[in-house]
């Protein structure tokens, strides 16, 4: 153990001396050791630039040698960078370092040595590093300024997700600074008092115009900043090539890919290198670059695209012959010859590339724009194709492009140009269909037909021949020609069978014909019609197959049925067929569509087989029925819509929903409560026939307000809910009185005109001036109640005597001659001994009461009397109705009379004899004129007579000359 | 021959200054005969009114577009970035007699001139596709160089005025992005504020 810690010990101290050795021996100068050492720096790449000398080192030696260079910050044992610089050194040579800085230069200290050490074969023995130099300090802050704060670094550029350290510089501790990125805080690292740092990771790129950063003093009135450019990255170029046209320009193209988003003094530049020739071009195009192709023939190239940016370069290779990047012009002066009406030959020629090269052509021949042929041609100079099955009257075109034969680069582009073949006669006949319709004894036959297709027509079709033959007279023909592009024309015939031609023509021929048969009776009507459903694809059809010979069926409809021309389509179907779908664009949901279905004999004679009748889809009735009430009483009233057509409305239509809505909301027998959509509770009643037209609506209530509406219904829904109509009934009693009433109104109206009518005559029946006594009924009533042996007066008892007229004039000295010459009065006298016997001679006088100009004289009693009077006063002495006349009147004008103004008296010289002899009465006794009472002209016996005072007052008018009964 | 060497080149310069030019003119003697190459206008002082109303007229809405297309910090921090601090701007004083106000609105115009200049130059590479901005400035540049012309010709018609010393402000062509959006903001808003009060006292 003790030998063991000896040797330990020795060990030790061999080794410790060893190291002394060593550490004098390096201590020594090296003869290669570097100096002149000198550093700048370059703020704007914050670069370090180092420059030095090998000391001792002969002109004309050259040794590799390593150099050991180690940077600090802040102070020198703060090592953050430590490189090996190897290179080769010749004598005298200075040499050059450069060491970017992440942390911007003015913001800290650097310290910057080295040492070198020889690391070549030739000098094994110096293997060892040199001392290292002194510190070589770099200070910028020093130069920067008075001002308070300072941001570095300045208007760096940086590629996007690069990092990027920021740092600010104080001249005062006591400042509180903060530092933003786009409007946000950044947290920094202090390097010292004065100095903060803070490290960007991953930059983005915001915009082109840089990032602007900052930092402010607290409660300062400044800021300080910057702007940080980020750029996207350079990309490599992407399918960069080269070719040739002309043998004489190369046009090299490639993609730049994005933009790096620099400002313009910075872009990227792209430079093209050829290294056979050595010849370089700085292109001015960001994707393309022409290079012109050397005169020397140089077939083989090897280009070099070098993108270029501030931050970064990238390129790409290609190495290509000249030949096999041959990209064709376009060919040209593309001719067509012998166009035929199927064939065409087609020429065209290439741009010259030398008569070493043969070129591929590629044909395409284009019809209604599809490919409908290829070829291929081999070419020198000129080219040439025959095109063959092609359609007449057809517009085609065809493209042709040529390519390298043998080393295919790059088809030409297309060169294009259109013909058309020549014309033929049309191939088909026309689609020729009819319709026969009877107008007044004349069969009117619309011919319809379908336009032949452009493989038909072979060419443009001019007119349309139409050969009408008499099949009783073949003789008969009838020839039309109708003009393209009409597609129908109107023939009248009479009502027999007639075999009609019909053919298409155009500039070369004519078509085969189409033949119909018209006959004079269409048939038509006593086929039932059936209901077909329709769907989206149409309607499916289907009939009865006929016996015997059948050449076809033709199915007939109107693509417009609401329309007057509806546009007759029809489709031909072979015999074999009963069943079809017909589908149509035109379709339409909610339109009837009917079809007809005809047979074709072999005769070419059309007959109606079937017709359906359906929609492609049903709608709802959209249309309520305009609805008529009547018939309205207390308890009913009658609805009826006649004019509602079903046959146009959107559905078939399966009856109605008649809705009465009443405030009892109670709903009768045959009709059901329904809940309309704004929730009212009405009464509906259903007419299952859509042909009832008309419904009465009972069970109401006098005097109650309803509401109804009538709406139809289908499969598919109802009408819509539109407006209700309202109606209040009446109430149970004004019809009857109205039937008592109008007609009694009636009766009394009717009566009062009889009696305006017969006013004449019901006056002399029922109320006459002079009454007729024989007529009374109080006589009898009298004479059969109390004094049967009472009598009338007659008249011709009564003789009058004398009339004496006393005129007497007072004060006014007025001519009692004047109301004569106004008025003429006169006055009749009958003899007293001539019987009346009806009309005849009588006394009358006037009647004033129906004299108007009496009347205004205001004077009854007031006769004038005219001068020669006494002839005809003589007429008075027998007459009785004078005496009656007289008295009337005076009767009645008596109190208006003044006394002693004018008087006329009569004087009875005889009594009127009472006499029991009914039959002696006059029969026919004269009509009394005014003012006739019956007691006036009765005799009555004294003690039946009670004197009045109106009659004692009258008395004093009238002076009785003799003694004896008198009467007013 | 030695009068237009004296008095007519260093008005032709003047009239003719470009962007970017730093240095002042010499100074030529006083007793400089005055002339100019075309009549005035007769009604000049109308004319320097109204340019100068269209200059303050459209000045605000110049500062606007320009500070708003700086980016941030310059909207939200205008008092910082873009007081009107500018130290060496040619002063003006609006009691002063027509002749001494005609003066030195020659020079603010001469100043304000060359810097725009800078700045539209600056402009244009900073922000290039701010055409907005780079029109207004265009056209307050032509309404100053008008406005100088007219100062000018009054002046020299006037007060025989042939020649008078400006200074410029600094050129900012050496100065890092940062920079010189900031003196930019800090001119136009020293050039809000300078010609309302110009155009007020004319």
């Amino acid at each position: 153990m003790a030998v063991f810690s000896v040797f330990q010990t020795t060990f030790f101290l061999a080794l410790l001396s060893l190291r002394t050795l060593q550490s004098e021996v390096l201590s020594e100068p090296l003869p290669w050791a570097p100096e002149s050492l000198k550093v700048s720096i370059n703020s704007t790449h914050q670069c370090l630039h180092l420059q030095w000398s090998v000391h001792n080192l002969a002109y004309h030696q050259e040794l590799k040698m390593v150099f050991q260079i180690e940077i600090s910050r802040i102070k020198t044992s703060n090592v953050i960078w430590v490189e090996n610089y190897s290179t080769t050194v010749k004598g005298n040579q200075l040499l050059h370092w450069s060491w970017e800085s992440q942390l911007p230069l003015e913001c800290a200290k650097h310290f910057i040595r080295m040492r070198s050490a020889v690391d070549d074969a030739t000098t094994p023995e110096q293997r060892f590093w040199s001392n290292w130099s002194s510190w070589e300090e770099v200070d910028v802050q020093n130069s920067l300024g008075h001002e308070p704060l300072f941001v570095f670094p300045k208007d760096k550029l940086v590629e996007e997700g690069s990092n990027v350290t920021i740092c600010y510089v104080s001249r005062s501790q006591q400042n509180n600074i903060s530092c933003y990125l786009e409007g946000v805080r950044m947290q920094g690292q202090q390097l010292d008092p004065n100095v903060s740092m803070f490290n960007l990771h991953n930059v983005a790129f915001i915009r082109e115009t840089g990032t602007n950063i900052y930092c402010k003093v607290d409660r300062g009135d400044d800021i300080k900043g910057i702007v940080l450019f980020v750029s996207k990255i350079l990309e490599e170029p992407k399918d960069f090539s080269c070719e040739t046209r002309d043998f004489q320009t190369l046009s090299c193209t490639w993609d730049p890919g994005r933009d790096t988003g620099l400002l313009k003094q910075l872009p990227q530049s792209y430079t093209l290198f050829e290294s056979f020739s050595g010849k370089k071009t700085l292109c001015k195009h960001k994707g393309w670059c022409n290079w012109q192709v050397a005169p020397e023939s140089q077939e083989m190239y090897n280009f070099t695209l070098t993108a270029e940016n501030y931050l970064r370069k990238r390129s790409v290779h290609i190495l290509f012959n000249l030949t096999h990047r041959v990209h064709p012009m376009a060919p040209f002066n593309v001719l067509f010859k012998d166009v035929s009406v199927t064939n065409a030959t087609m020429t065209w020629k290439v741009h010259s590339t030398g008569n070493y090269y043969t070129l591929l052509c590629q044909v395409e021949l284009y019809g209604e724009g599809k490919v409908i042929q290829k070829h291929n041609v081999s070419v020198k100079v000129n080219g040439e194709l025959v095109l063959s099955g092609l359609e007449p009257d057809t517009e085609y075109s065809a493209q042709v492009r040529c390519a390298n034969a043998n080393h295919f680069w790059k088809w030409s582009e297309w060169t294009r140009q259109n013909f058309t073949t020549v014309e033929a006669a049309p191939s088909e006949a026309p689609d020729v269909w009819r319709n026969v319709k009877s107008v007044q004894g004349y069969c009117v036959v619309t011919l319809f037909w379908k336009p032949l297709s452009r493989l038909q027509a072979n060419g443009e079709i001019l007119f349309y021949n139409i050969v009408v033959e008499d099949l009783d007279r073949p003789s008969g023909l009838q020839l039309l020609s109708v003009p393209a592009p009409a597609n129908r024309t109107e023939l009248t015939l009479d009502q027999r069978a007639y075999q009609i031609h019909v053919t298409a023509n155009n500039s070369v021929g004519t078509s085969p014909a189409s033949v119909l048969v018209v006959s004079g009776d269409p048939g038509d009507e006593e086929v039932e019609e059936e209901r077909v459903k329709g769907t989206e694809d149409g309607f499916s059809l289907s009939w009865k197959p006929q016996p015997g010979n059948i050449t076809g069926y033709i199915v007939e409809w109107c693509d417009r049925p609401r329309d007057p021309l509806c546009d007759l389509q029809w489709k031909h179907l072979g015999p074999n067929t009963t069943s079809t779908v017909i589908s149509s664009d035109a379709f339409r949901p909610g339109v009837r569509y009917n079809f007809r279905i005809y047979g074709i004999s072999t005769e070419m004679v059309p007959y109606l087989l079937e017709k359906k009748t359906g929609y492609s889809q049903e709608l709802a009735p959209s249309d309520n029925p305009r609805v008529v009430m009547s018939n309205l009483t207390s308890h009913s009233f009658t609805l009826s819509w006649k004019d509602y057509s079903t046959e146009s409305q959107p559905s078939f239509i399966r009856g109605y929903h008649v809705y009465l809505k009443s405030k009892a909301g109670q709903c009768h027998p045959g009709s059901e409560k329904a809940v309309l959509s704004d929730d009212s509770v009405c009464c509906k009643y259903k007419i299952d026939d859509p042909k009832q037209k008309m419904f009465v609506v009972g069970n109401l209530q006098p005097e109650s307000f309803y509401e109804f509406l009538v709406t139809p219904y289908s499969a598919v829904g109802e009408g819509p809910h539109g407006a209700f109509t309202k109606v209040t009934t009446p109430d149970e009693y004004s019809p009857m009185l109205i039937r008592i009433i109008l007609p009694m109104i009636f009766c009394i109206l009717l009566i009062m005109i009889l009696c305006y009518l017969k006013s004449q005559w019901m006056k002399e029946k029922c109320y006459p001036d002079i009454p007729d006594p024989y007529k009374s009924s109080v006589l009898s009533l009298i004479k059969s109640k109390e004094n049967p042996r009472l009598t009338i007066m007659n008249i011709k008892d009564c003789v009058p005597d004398t009339i004496e007229v006393v005129n007497k004039h007072e004060g006014t000295g007025k001519s009692p001659t004047e109301p004569e010459a106004a008025k003429p009065t006169y006055l009749y006298l009958l003899p007293a001994e001539e019987s009346y016997s009806g009309p005849g001679p009588c006394i009358c006088f006037e009647n004033f009461t129906y004299n108007q100009a009496a009347s205004d004289s205001a004077s009854c009693g007031h006769v004038p009397v005219p001068t020669k009077a006494p002839s005809q006063l003589g007429l008075l002495t027998s007459s009785e109705n004078l005496l009656t006349a007289l008295e009337k009147n005076c009767m009645n004008s008596l109190e208006e009379i003044p006394a002693g103004e004018s008087s006329l008296n009569y004087v009875s010289q005889v009594a009127s004899p009472v006499s029991g002899d009914k039959s002696s009465l006059p029969t026919n006794p004269p009509q009394p004129e005014l003012c006739s009472e019956y007691k006036m002209q009765m005799a009555i016996p004294l003690g039946l007579a009670a004197p009045s005072s109106s009659g004692s007052s009258s008395l004093s008018s009238i002076t009785l000359l003799d003694e004896g009964e008198h009467y007013h | 021959m030695k009068v237009l060497a004296a008095g007519v080149v260093p008005l032709l310069l003047v009239l003719h200054w470009k962007h970017g030019a730093g240095s002042p003119l010499p100074i030529t003697p006083v007793n400089a005969t005055c002339a100019t190459r075309h009549p005035c206008h007769s009604n000049l002082m109308n004319q320097i009114r109204n340019q100068l109303a269209q200059l303050n007229g459209s000045a605000n809405a110049l500062f606007i577009l320009y500070y708003t297309a700086q980016g941030e910090p310059f909207p939200n921090n205008l008092d910082k970035l873009c007081g009107p601090n500018v130290t060496d701007f040619p002063p003006f004083h609006a009691n002063s007699t027509e002749k001494t106000r005609l003066v030195e609105l020659y020079r603010i115009i001469a100043y304000l001139g060359a810097s725009l200049g800078n700045i539209t130059r600056d402009q244009k590479v900073l922000n290039p596709n701010a055409l907005s901005l780079h029109s207004k400035l265009n056209a307050t540049a032509d309404i100053m160089r008008g406005l100088l012309s007219n100062v000018l010709c009054r002046l020299c018609s006037k007060y025989h005025v042939a020649h008078v010393d400006v200074a410029y402000g600094p050129d900012t062509s050496g100065k890092d992005v940062f920079q010189k959006k900031k003196l930019g903001c800090q001119l136009l808003g020293k050039y809000k504020q300078v010609i309302a009060v110009v155009a007020q006292a004319f």
